[in-house]
Parts: C-alpha cells; sequence; structure tokens
C-alpha cells in the first residue's frame, strides 16, 4: 500500500462517524420495533419511541422514523420508562462499614439544616450499577435522629451533583422509632423484643412544639422586616430550614412504623396541615383505609426484613403493599439502600409474589414515584413531552434474569459499565 | 427416685453418723420444750392427725400424735394450736437470699446468657466466683427476708453463690435467728455450675462455657490421679503443681459429692445431662422451668429436678421470640403448668425459692402451679420431704416425725390456700410468732 | 399423639406458621401434578412424586396414593429439592467464642436452639437443611454443625449425623478487629494483621502435630511389655483433640476469606499443614482466582451480591458466584443470615442475570451443590428415588421473582403449609374480634 493510499484511508476511519453524524440529527433518536410497556395508557406490542433534545416527541404504533434519526431497532425488547427509587442513600454511603465513606447521618437529633444533594458523592461506585439495572432516578435522603435533613431527587446520570439533581429538596424527613430492636440479620439471634419501643406521639408532640416555634420565629422576624422599630430576632437556622416545610412548600416524609405511630402521624400531619409523604410503614396494613382516605402516599421500606410484629404473621412486609393498595393508598417502592439499590424492582415483585397486582408492582417504581415527589410531568412514563428516561430490557423488567441492554435518561444513551463490570472484564483477562 | 436416693445416700448415711453422735447427753444450753396442742398434723409422712399434739425438745421434735396419745411433758411451754395446721417446715433447696444481687425488672422474660455488663459490679471481687468459693463467706444478715420466707412457710434455705460459670459451694441455712454460724446444716453443700459467661474473659459463649466445664473435669480429673499416685510413691515422679481451683473441683469428680446445674431452658437440661454422664456426676437441675417438654428424657434419666416458682419464659424460648401474646400466656398460663405435667408423668422434683427473695410471692408462685394442675400434696412433698431426700437430709428434715429436727409452721388455714396465714414457726426448736393480719 | 401437652401448645405457637409437629421416623406423602425440577435429572412437566417413610419412593407420573397417604395437588407449581443453606448461625445460643483468637473446642453443635424461630422464617422460604456455623471472629473457631428445620421436634432430631465434620477457620478484617475499637484498659487482641491471622493458626496446627505425637509416645510406652515406672499420661486437651481431627482428615475446613492473597495464602498453609479445605464462606474475591479454587477443587459458599458493607467487600461483585461456576467452582449461595435464608432462591436467579447461568445451574446454587459441600449429596439436594423427601413446592418457578414458597417437607412431613398458615391467621383474627374467653392451657 502506497503512504497516499494509507492516508486516505486513514482518513476515512477517522472521519466516518463525523461523516455519518452529519447525516443525522443530534439529539434525534428512534427506537423502532419495541414493545412498549409506558406505564400510563396501553401496552404497544411493537412501536416506536423518538427522542429529541432529550423529550419523547412521539411513541405509538405508527410513528414515523423523522429523517436524520439515529435508529435503534429494539426487536425483541420491551421498552419502560426508567425506575425510580423512593428512597435510597445512593452517593451518600459507599461502604457501610466504613465511617469515612458514609454521609447519610448527622449527629444530633435535628437537622432541617442537612441537605443530600450538598453531600452526594456523584460519581458513587453504587449509581452505575443502579443505573444499569434500569433505575434513572432515586430520592436520596438523609437517615437518624428525629428530622434527618432534606433529601433529594436525582437522576442518575451526570457529572456534577448540581447536574443530576431533578429536585434538590424532595422532603423534610422525619423519623419516629422503629417497632423493634435488634434487627434479624447476621445470626438470626437476638430478636423477639416485639414491643414499641419509644413512642411515636411523644416525638410528635415535640414536633409540634418545635413548629410552633417556628412559626412564632418567622411571624417576628417577618413584622420585624416590615417594621424597623421591632427586634430582629437572632438567626435561627433550625426555624429558617424548617419553614419550607411549615409553608407546604416541600413535602413531609415520615418514617412511620407501627400502627398506633401511624394513627398519630396521620391526625399530625392533618394538624399541622402538611403536605405529607410516609416511609416504611411496616403495619400500614392495618390503617390502610385511614391512610388512604387521608391522601397521604407511602414509599414502602425495604422488603428484605423479617416482620417486625410477629403477630402480624411471616409474610407481613410481603403482603403489606398489596393491601395498601387495595385500600386506595398510593404507594411506591424503595431500595432504603446505596450497595442494594439495584434491586429496587425485586421489592415490588415480591409484593406481587404476595398479592400486589403486576401493573400496580410496576408503577410504583415509576409513576407511582413521580407523582408522589411532584416529577410526573417529566418523570415516571413514557409519554410524549416526557423525559426521555427509556430502558430497554430483553425480559419483564421486575424479573431477577431480565438484562437490561440499553437505557437513555434525557435522551443520553447511558453509560451501563460500573463496578462489576470493570473489575469482572479486568480479571476476565487473566 | 432410685437414682435420687443413690444420688443422697453418702451424705444421708454421714449425717445419720452427726445424728447419732447429737443424741447423746446433751452438753452446754439444752433448748426448751414445747408442746403444741390441738393442732391438725399434717406430717407428710405418716398419717394426718385431725386434732393432736406435738412435742420439741431440745430443737427436735420429741413425739407427736392424737391428743389423748401424747402427753404434755412436764417441763413444756404449752403453746394452744386450736384451729391451727401444723406442717414440717418448707425446705427450698435453692435460693439466693442473704445475697445482693441484681433484681430482674418485672416482666422481663429471663436471659439465657447472663449479658457481660449485667454482672455485678467489681467491687464484688473479693470473692472472684469458682469451684473454690464458699457462699457462707458473703452473706448478709436480712431480718425482713427470714421472716418473709417463715411466713411462707420456709424453714430450711440452701444458699447458692449467682455469680460465673463455676458459681462456687453452697451452703445449707435452718433459718433459726439472726446469725449465720447457728443456723449451717452443711457448709459446702454443693457445687453450683451456671451456663453463663464469663465478664470479658474466656469463655465469653456458651459453647466455649460448656468445652470449659469439660475441660475443667478433665483437668480435675488429671490432677486427682496425678495427686493420688503421687502419694502413693512419690519417688520418681515429679511433684504435680498444686492447683487450688482444681483441688476444690476433686470431691465433685472423685466423691460424688452433689452438683447442681442452673438450666435455664430445656436445651440446658440435656446440655447438663450430657456432662453428668461423661463425668458420672452426682448432679441436681436447677431451673428446669422448661423440664415438661423434656419429660421423656428426664424419665429416662431421673436427676433430681429444682423447679423454679418464677414463671417468666427465658430470652431466647419459643413463647418469647413470638410475640408478646404468646409470652403473656407463657407467664400466665404455660410455664405454671410445668410442675403439673411433671407430675403427670411421675417425674419427682423440689419447688425452690431460686432468685426471688420475698417469700410471700414465693408462696404466691406454689399456689399458681396448683391453680394450674398440681395436686396439693405433690406441692407439698415438693416442698419438704423430696427436697430433704435430694440434699441427703431425710433422717433429719422434710417430715413431722420423731427425732427429725424440729421444723413445723403452724398455719391458719390451709398452707395453699390464698388467705392461709403462718402464725407461728419452729426452727431448730426455736418458736417465732407472727402477728395474724386481718384480711 | 405421645405429647398431648406438647402438641397443644404448639398448635398455638404455630398460629403464624402453620405446621404440625412431625414424626420422629419420617411421613408419608404424594405431591400430584407438578412442575418437578429434580435438579439431577431433569425436569417433568407434570409429574408426581412419592414419599413413603421419609424417603422418595418413586417420581414419575400417574403414582397413586396408597391408602391413607395425603396428597397433594400441585398442579400449576414447581416441585423441587428442599432448599439448603451452606453458611447460616441460626438454631444456635451464642455465635462467637471471641474472648479469645483459638478456640476449635467450642463447637456449636452443643448449643443448639431448636427454639429458633429463625428456623420457621428458613421453612417459610423452602430450606430443609442448614450449615450452621460458628462465627468469624477467631482465625480458628469452632466445629460446625448441619441441620435439618424440623421445626417443633427435639433439637437432636435436628442433627444431621451424615454430613461431613467441619471447623471454621476465619481470615482478614474480622479476625483482625479492625472494625473494634480497643477501649481504655484492654490490650489489641493477637493476631491485628493478616500476617498474624497466618501465623497463628500454623502456630496451633504445630502445637497439635506435637500433642499428638506426646500421645503416640505414651501410647506406644504403656503399651510396652515393661512401660516405665514414671510414666504419666500427657493432659487431655479439647482444644487440641479438635485440631488433631483436622490433622487426621476426619474434619474439614471451612474459611471464612474475603481478599484473594488471603484465599491463596491459606490453601498454602493447608497444603504445608496437611488438612484440607472444603469450602471458602464468602470469598468476595473468588472471580480472581477462579481458576486456583477450581484446580485445587475447592468449593465456595457466597453471598449473591451484598457487599460493600466493609472495605474488603468493597470489590465483591454481583458476577462472583456465576463466573466461578463457570470457571468448574463448586459454588452454593448462602443466606449468613435469619432474614436473608428465606430469599435464597431469588439470590440464586441473580446469577443467571449476572453470570449467565441457566435456570438449572442457577437452582443447583441452592441444592445439590451445597449438598456436595456438606457432604450429604448422597441423602438430599436433589429429587431421586432413595433419596431423603425433603421438598419445597414454589407457586411459580423459584428463579422468577414472582415466585412464593407454598410448602416445606421435610422426610415426608410437612413443616411449612401457606395455605393452613393463612386459614390459622383467619381463624386468629376471628377469634380476636370476638369475646375473650379465658380457656387454659389445654
Amino acid at each position: 500500500m502506497t503512504k497516499r493510499a494509507l492516508l486516505i484511508a486513514l482518513l476515512v476511519i477517522i472521519l466516518a462517524p463525523f461523516a455519518s453524524a452529519q447525516a443525522k440529527t443530534p439529539g434525534l433518536i428512534a427506537i423502532t420495533n419495541a414493545r412498549i410497556i409506558p406505564v400510563v395508557g396501553g401496552e404497544i406490542p411493537k412501536g416506536t419511541i423518538i427522542i429529541k433534545d432529550g423529550v419523547i416527541a412521539a411513541i405509538g404504533a405508527d410513528v414515523a422514523v423523522p429523517p436524520g434519526a439515529e435508529v435503534f431497532d429494539a426487536t425483541g425488547l420491551r421498552a419502560y420508562p426508567g425506575m425510580i427509587d423512593g428512597y435510597s442513600s445512593l452517593g451518600l454511603v459507599e461502604v457501610s462499614g466504613v465511617a469515612a465513606t458514609v454521609d447519610s447521618r448527622e449527629t444530633g437529633r435535628v437537622n432541617p439544616q442537612a441537605r443530600a444533594l450538598e453531600a452526594v458523592r456523584y460519581d458513587s461506585m453504587h449509581i452505575p450499577i443502579a443505573r444499569s439495572n434500569g433505575i434513572t432516578a432515586a430520592v436520596v435522603a438523609p437517615s437518624g435522629g428525629l428530622i434527618s435533613g432534606v433529601s433529594c431527587l436525582l437522576r442518575l446520570d451526570g457529572w456534577t451533583n448540581r447536574a443530576m439533581a431533578v429536585k434538590a429538596a424532595a422532603a423534610m424527613h422525619i423519623e419516629l422509632p422503629g417497632l423493634r430492636g435488634a434487627r434479624g440479620g447476621f445470626g438470626g439471634m437476638g430478636r423477639g423484643g416485639a414491643q414499641v419501643r419509644a413512642d411515636g406521639p411523644t416525638l410528635l408532640a415535640e414536633l409540634k412544639e418545635l413548629f410552633n416555634a417556628a412559626r412564632a420565629y418567622e411571624k417576628r422576624r417577618d413584622a420585624a422586616a416590615k417594621n424597623r422599630l421591632l427586634a430582629l430576632p437572632e438567626y435561627n437556622q433550625t426555624y429558617e430550614c424548617l419553614l419550607p416545610l411549615l409553608k407546604g412548600e416541600m413535602p413531609a416524609m415520615i418514617s412511620v412504623h407501627s400502627e398506633r405511630d401511624i394513627r398519630a402521624a396521620i391526625a399530625f400531619v392533618r394538624d399541622e396541615k402538611l403536605k405529607a409523604v410516609f416511609y416504611g410503614v411496616e403495619q400500614g396494613f392495618k390503617a390502610a383505609d385511614e391512610i388512604s382516605k387521608a391522601g397521604i402516599p407511602v414509599v414502602l421500606g425495604s422488603l428484605y426484613d423479617l416482620p417486625p410484629v410477629w403477630e402480624d404473621g411471616y409474610d407481613a412486609l410481603f403482603r403489606n403493599p398489596g393491601l395498601l393498595a387495595k385500600a386506595g393508598v398510593k404507594i411506591a417502592f424503595s431500595s432504603s439502600s446505596a450497595s442494594a439499590a439495584k434491586d429496587l424492582p425485586y421489592h415490588a415483585a415480591k409484593a406481587a409474589a404476595f398479592g400486589l397486582d403486576k401493573t400496580e408492582a410496576l408503577k410504583a417504581v415509576t409513576i407511582n414515584t413521580a407523582e408522589i415527589f411532584g416529577v410526573e410531568r417529566t418523570l415516571g412514563s413514557l409519554e410524549k413531552g416526557k423525559a426521555a428516561n427509556i430502558v430497554l430490557a430483553d425480559n419483564d423488567i421486575l424479573e431477577l434474569r431480565t438484562n437490561i441492554k440499553r437505557v437513555y435518561i434525557d435522551g443520553r444513551e447511558a453509560d451501563l459499565s460500573n463496578r462489576y463490570t470493570e473489575l469482572l472484564e479486568k480479571f476476565k483477562r487473566r | 427416685m432410685k437414682n435420687s436416693k443413690r444420688v443422697s445416700s453418702l451424705l444421708a448415711l454421714s449425717f445419720i453418723t452427726a445424728l447419732i453422735l447429737a443424741a447423746g447427753p446433751p452438753a452446754g444450753d439444752v433448748g426448751p420444750t414445747y408442746a403444741i396442742r390441738n393442732c391438725r398434723i399434717i406430717p407428710v409422712v405418716g398419717p394426718e392427725v385431725e386434732k393432736g399434739t406435738v412435742v420439741i425438745r431440745d430443737g427436735l421434735i420429741e413425739s407427736l400424735g392424737p391428743a389423748d396419745k401424747v402427753k404434755v411433758p412436764d417441763d413444756a411451754e404449752v403453746v394452744e394450736a386450736e384451729g391451727l395446721v401444723a406442717y414440717p417446715g418448707f425446705i427450698s433447696a435453692l435460693s439466693n437470699l442473704f445475697l445482693e444481687q441484681p433484681a430482674r425488672p418485672e416482666g422481663q422474660a429471663a436471659p439465657t446468657e447472663v449479658p457481660i455488663q449485667a454482672q455485678p459490679a467489681a467491687a464484688e471481687d473479693r470473692f472472684p466466683p469458682g469451684p473454690g468459693l464458699f457462699v457462707l463467706d458473703q452473706l448478709k444478715p436480712k431480718k425482713a427476708a427470714v421472716e418473709g420466707f417463715h411466713k411462707a412457710g420456709f424453714t430450711t434455705v440452701l444458699v447458692a453463690p449467682i455469680r460465673g460459670v463455676f458459681q462456687g459451694q453452697s451452703v445449707l441455712l435452718n433459718l433459726n435467728g439472726e446469725a449465720f454460724q447457728p443456723m449451717v446444716l452443711r457448709n459446702g453443700a454443693a457445687l453450683h455450675i451456671n451456663f453463663t459467661t464469663e465478664r470479658g474473659s474466656y469463655p465469653s459463649s456458651l459453647m466455649g462455657t460448656i468445652a470449659h466445664i469439660r475441660q475443667s473435669f478433665i483437668d480435675a480429673e488429671y490432677y486427682a490421679a496425678r495427686q493420688t499416685r503421687y502419694a502413693k510413691g512419690p519417688a520418681g515422679l515429679k511433684r504435680p503443681e498444686y492447683d487450688p481451683r482444681l483441688e476444690a473441683l476433686v470431691p465433685f469428680v472423685r466423691d460424688r459429692k452433689p452438683v447442681v446445674f442452673q438450666c435455664n431452658n430445656l436445651e440446658d437440661i440435656k446440655r447438663a445431662l450430657k456432662i453428668i454422664a461423661e463425668f458420672k456426676l452426682n448432679a441436681l437441675l436447677a431451673g428446669a422451668n422448661e423440664a415438661w417438654r423434656g419429660a421423656d428424657v428426664l424419665k429416662k434419666t431421673p436427676i433430681p429436678l429444682l423447679v423454679s416458682l418464677d414463671f417468666r419464659p427465658p430470652a431466647a424460648s419459643m413463647y418469647v421470640t413470638q410475640g408478646e401474646e404468646l409470652r403473656k400466656k407463657a407467664e400466665a398460663e404455660i410455664y405454671p403448668a410445668n410442675a403439673a405435667a411433671l407430675a403427670k408423668e411421675g417425674i419427682a422434683f423440689a419447688f425452690v425459692s431460686a432468685a426471688n427473695a420475698d417469700g410471700a410471692s414465693v408462696l404466691r408462685g406454689v399456689r399458681t402451679a396448683i391453680k394450674a394442675g398440681l395436686p396439693k400434696d405433690e406441692a407439698l412433698r415438693a416442698l419438704t420431704i423430696r427436697p430433704a431426700r435430694y440434699l441427703g437430709l431425710e433422717q433429719a428434715l422434710g417430715s413431722l416425725e420423731p427425732g427429725k429436727i424440729a421444723n413445723i409452721i403452724l398455719v391458719k388455714g390451709q398452707i395453699f390456700d390464698d388467705n392461709a396465714q403462718v402464725t407461728k414457726a419452729f426452727v431448730d426448736g426455736v418458736l417465732f410468732r407472727y402477728a395474724e393480719v386481718s384480711k | 399423639m405421645k405429647k398431648p401437652l406438647l402438641s397443644c401448645l404448639l398448635g398455638f405457637v404455630l398460629l403464624a406458621a402453620a405446621a404440625l409437629p412431625a414424626s420422629a421416623d419420617g411421613g408419608d406423602i404424594l405431591i400430584k401434578n407438578g412442575t418437578i425440577l429434580t435438579v439431577t435429572k431433569g425436569v417433568i412437566v407434570k409429574g408426581d412424586v412419592l414419599v413413603m417413610g421419609g424417603l422418595i419412593k418413586q417420581i414419575g407420573e400417574n403414582i397413586s396414593a396408597p391408602a391413607g397417604v395425603r396428597v397433594v395437588d400441585a398442579t400449576g407449581r414447581f416441585v423441587l429439592p428442599g432448599i439448603i443453606d451452606s453458611h447460616t448461625h441460626i438454631a444456635l445460643a451464642g455465635t462467637n467464642e471471641g474472648s479469645e483468637a483459638i478456640t476449635p473446642e467450642a463447637d456449636v453443635g452443643t448449643v443448639i436452639n431448636a427454639d429458633d424461630t429463625s428456623i420457621l422464617t428458613a421453612l417459610s422460604g423452602g430450606v430443609t437443611m442448614v450449615h450452621t456455623m460458628h462465627g468469624s471472629a477467631n482465625p480458628i473457631g469452632g466445629p460446625n454443625v448441619v441441620l435439618k428445620t424440623k421445626w417443633g421436634r427435639p433439637s437432636e432430631e435436628l442433627v444431621v449425623k451424615e454430613a461431613l465434620p467441619t471447623l471454621k477457620f476465619a481470615l482478614g478484617e474480622n479476625v483482625k478487629q479492625s472494625g473494634r475499637t480497643v477501649q481504655p484498659g484492654q490490650i489489641q487482641r493477637y493476631p491485628a494483621t493478616r500476617m498474624g491471622a497466618n501465623a497463628i493458626i500454623r502456630r496451633e496446627f504445630l502445637k497439635a502435630k506435637n500433642y499428638m505425637e506426646q500421645w503416640d509416645r505414651y501410647n506406644k510406652a504403656a503399651a510396652a511389655k515393661n512401660p516405665p515406672k514414671n510414666l504419666v499420661p500427657p493432659r487431655q486437651d479439647l482444644r487440641m483433640e479438635v485440631l488433631a481431627e483436622v490433622l487426621r482428615g476426619n474434619m474439614v475446613a471451612r474459611c471464612h476469606s474475603y481478599q484473594a492473597t488471603e484465599t491463596l495464602e491459606f490453601m498454602e498453609l493447608a497444603k504445608e499443614l496437611g488438612f484440607k479445605i472444603a469450602c471458602f464462606e464468602h470469598i468476595w474475591e473468588g472471580y480472581k482466582i477462579a481458576d486456583e479454587l477450581a484446580a485445587a477443587g475447592i468449593g465456595i459458599s457466597v453471598f449473591a451480591d451484598s457487599w460493600a458493607y466493609k472495605m474488603e467487600a468493597a470489590e465483591g461483585i454481583a458476577y462472583n458466584a456465576g463466573y466461578c461456576a463457570k470457571r468448574g467452582v463448586l459454588v452454593s449461595i448462602n443466606s449468613d443470615s435469619g432474614e436473608r435464608i428465606r430469599r435464597l432462591f431469588n439470590d440464586a436467579a441473580k446469577t443467571m442475570k449476572y453470570g449467565g447461568l441457566s435456570e438449572e445451574e442457577a437452582l443447583n446454587l441452592i441444592t445439590i451443590n451445597p449438598a456436595i459441600q456438606l457432604g450429604v449429596d448422597r441423602i438430599v439436594g436433589s429429587l431421586e428415588v432413595g433419596k431423603q423427601g425433603d421438598i419445597a413446592i414454589f407457586n411459580e418457578h423459584p428463579m422468577s421473582a414472582y415466585t412464593r414458597c407454598d410448602m416445606t417437607i421435610i422426610e415426608g412431613d410437612v413443616y411449612f403449609d401457606r395455605e393452613a398458615a393463612l386459614k390459622d391467621r383467619e381463624e386468629a383474627a376471628k377469634k380476636a374480634a370476638a369475646p375473650r374467653d379465658k380457656g387454659g392451657v389445654s
């Protein structure tokens, strides 16, 4: 081969991608021949989705592929909306046993000033693993104390924490006591403490006082702002940070577990006129009608746990979601984890094995979650105008054996490589 | 039964010798003589007497029988007991009376393994637990406890140490006053072993404890064998080193001195039985609250059972781990029925007060067991002749018979009825009077 | 029958997971019309399994029930061998003798707790056998025990005597006690490094060899015609006795390890000292040394994907189990937990996604593979005529996320029956709603 010929060949190789890109319109993608499960609206056995500028521009059985579109033939694949984790510690916890890598729990009991977004490690090794299993958004929540802080809702793609934020402030987290002390983890010993240890109603009374103090503070502050003769109250960060919650600009996400505390929390939410989401809710099935009537949605805790109260039955956590849904409660699932965030769909499937309708199970990892956090205009289903968060899977997305073949987040094809695959590939080369 | 006789034969023998020696001409102080008249006598061994007389002389029962057959001696102080019932004083073959101990909060399940931090403070370390500890050295007088026990019918208690795996050796006391020395029936009555753990050191787990108990008995046997051999002919043999801990264990592995295993649940009973068989120990099983669950095993290997009157189920029991409702039921109904079930299966046992220092609630416990189906005469034997036999003292205690120690309670009403009251108690022939409380 | 009081009590106890205390010598049962996943002999799409006297008597189609034998209709359901958990700590009173580093005398077989409700939890997930182990606090822990999950039966009946005797070893962060803060007045326990852990194991085995030699010499001298007059036997040492059993090959090592280096070095140690390793536990970096493991014929018992809870688990990839299996390592999925034990089938299914195992290969990880690891594959681990009738019935394929265990059978006796449990629950609810009567114990 002559030098010239070589140069031309080289140029062809280098320029080839540009050549094809020039023929295509950037950000214009057509996914064709997919079995589309849009979650909202009926299933489309064989359809096309058009993505334009990060948004679903068209979806349907008879959608034409626009010129210039990059086409992905999804024959044999199903298209789902990206799943949303209703409660996680993604980016806050890296290696749970190494304190230096844990940023989820602030010291002290009342921390409304703590904002998860400001601590999220956006290149956490757990995020790509969750993403490669079809989870495209997650609530990242602080934990511990009575008021744990403010969660954020992230899209699981982006080069900085701020770039990932769908909602910088998703909810204010309040924690009522759990139903049991020792957990049935390692060893399976030491359980049996079925009693409710700490007192939920007492904590709610404490919150009430705190909220009143914050409202009084606001009143003095605002009055002093209008009238310079009035003394300006000293700046109080706790009160300041509680105000968005008290004004209904941000929901309270209340971790509540026992039947008694659930009832108390319903009354509390009503009395304080809060926008609220319940989290955990292990004994929810015992007050399902009340929760439903109060219109408070529920994000379920991990189902990878034993029933905290023996008398509730061995399958209490598994059938709880089904019973709540049946009573008309809007439910969403959560991983309640960072290292096991990828397991979100399996919690939903487990509940489906114990009575939850399968379609409802799918909603509870997609559109329900979006609605609960007020992002249903952009997330949670495959509909025209929504963000193009699309997962292409070779099987039912809630199934353990299913492989996720492609993920789009805001119309960009996401990188599905992760810590697992990198290490595997490295040692495969051995 | 056969076994329990075997258990105590050796000790009984030594005690009889002591009695024979004591039966000679009295030396020193002579105790008073009493004649209890017109009482109903329930002697436990022998026929009941509807209206009779009991004569007490110098701490012993001299005679008893129907009023017309027993003469009131001239030197006797007459105790009029019309309307009262005379019983032999009750024996608790296991208690922690006169010992400081952390109380268990009401309603809380008994722990299977004593948590390390819950053990008593280090201040008590001048009595480190171990087979060589004699609990007598750490007793503190408690008049109220004696009174309380008298009022519940108890005149004799075995006091056992409470800490450690090898807890030490107990003392058998007649509750005859306030000074301990005159109370002692036998010091070093038994070695007490508990399936618990040691504080911050080996063994820290139950499986370690079991290995530790076994290794200790192996070592004691090895020690005894070497010592014996050396004593026979030391020439050419290296002198085995003196070891106080092993030395204290030798009588229990070699001479069948009694060993009491504190069993917190059915599994502990099985664990104890294995160790007892391995080292051919002369043993008693304390705790035994779940003995009914092991009726099959216990029928095969009859070993004296000391059944506690504390009906709170142990923490690891399946009656606790399956919810509060079942735990409550277990405490109220299932565990109190243990004694009745054992009686029904023909398994003999004695009741013990164990850690409970409140006499009244101990007696309430007996009444609860009776309400749960235990025949009253079984209950009575379990508090009198049976523990006497288990402790090798059936010649001296446990029934109202001439020649026995004058431990007698006089009761207004039947002792197991809710409103019965002990109004008088004789212990070693010493009279204690208790005011009747009107209800 | 023989224990009226007991059975009545159990009747109450089991309201949440109904099962009657079964017979001591094995029951009879016929399961009809299920999809039979035999594990070793393929799948029968519509078949029956007959268990008589606790053993599988017949597998096939159109088997009719002998008189008086209970028939379970498994139409539309999946019938598989009882699930086996190769590594748990359930049904024990205590897990670790952590006060010292070397405690082979601390035998978990002496502290079985048949009252542990984790047994019920295991049954509700189709688990019929567990290898319940000493904890990982010590380089040399204690002997482990294999149990059947026969809830309600006396503890001694749970023990599987046919199983391989195993001794627990541990390496890495747990035995270094790197997660423990040494309090004032305490001293750091030796070993505090992986170097020390290896050295202390080597030391103890060399001591055990010395101990064996002393006894050997004594026995020979004692057996001589004219034994020396001052002959004294050595002290019997329970700790050394157990290590001697390992050296004699009567007991095999099950070693908790995470990292590649410590694992390889333990293999070197076993070669050097002459003992056998049956299995490595957890071994998150197994995929890095899959070839060495396969070549040595050493199995691994691992989590599916519970990782990143400590530094040595930070490279624990979900592909570990599947990849090692593909490379020829005998792999089982374990729970190590009184909760995860009821969803081992979910964990096994994850290897299909991470590792590309087939349905059958994935199911092996919780049935025949652990059975081989425990030396009980002759009696359990698959549905074959002559094996013990340990069976689980699931409503959907056990490797589906939507599956649920409906019934668990051990040696022909039903220990978990979801339908019966639900009925009992309903009745209990009715009872609770009705005014209370004062009923006695029995």
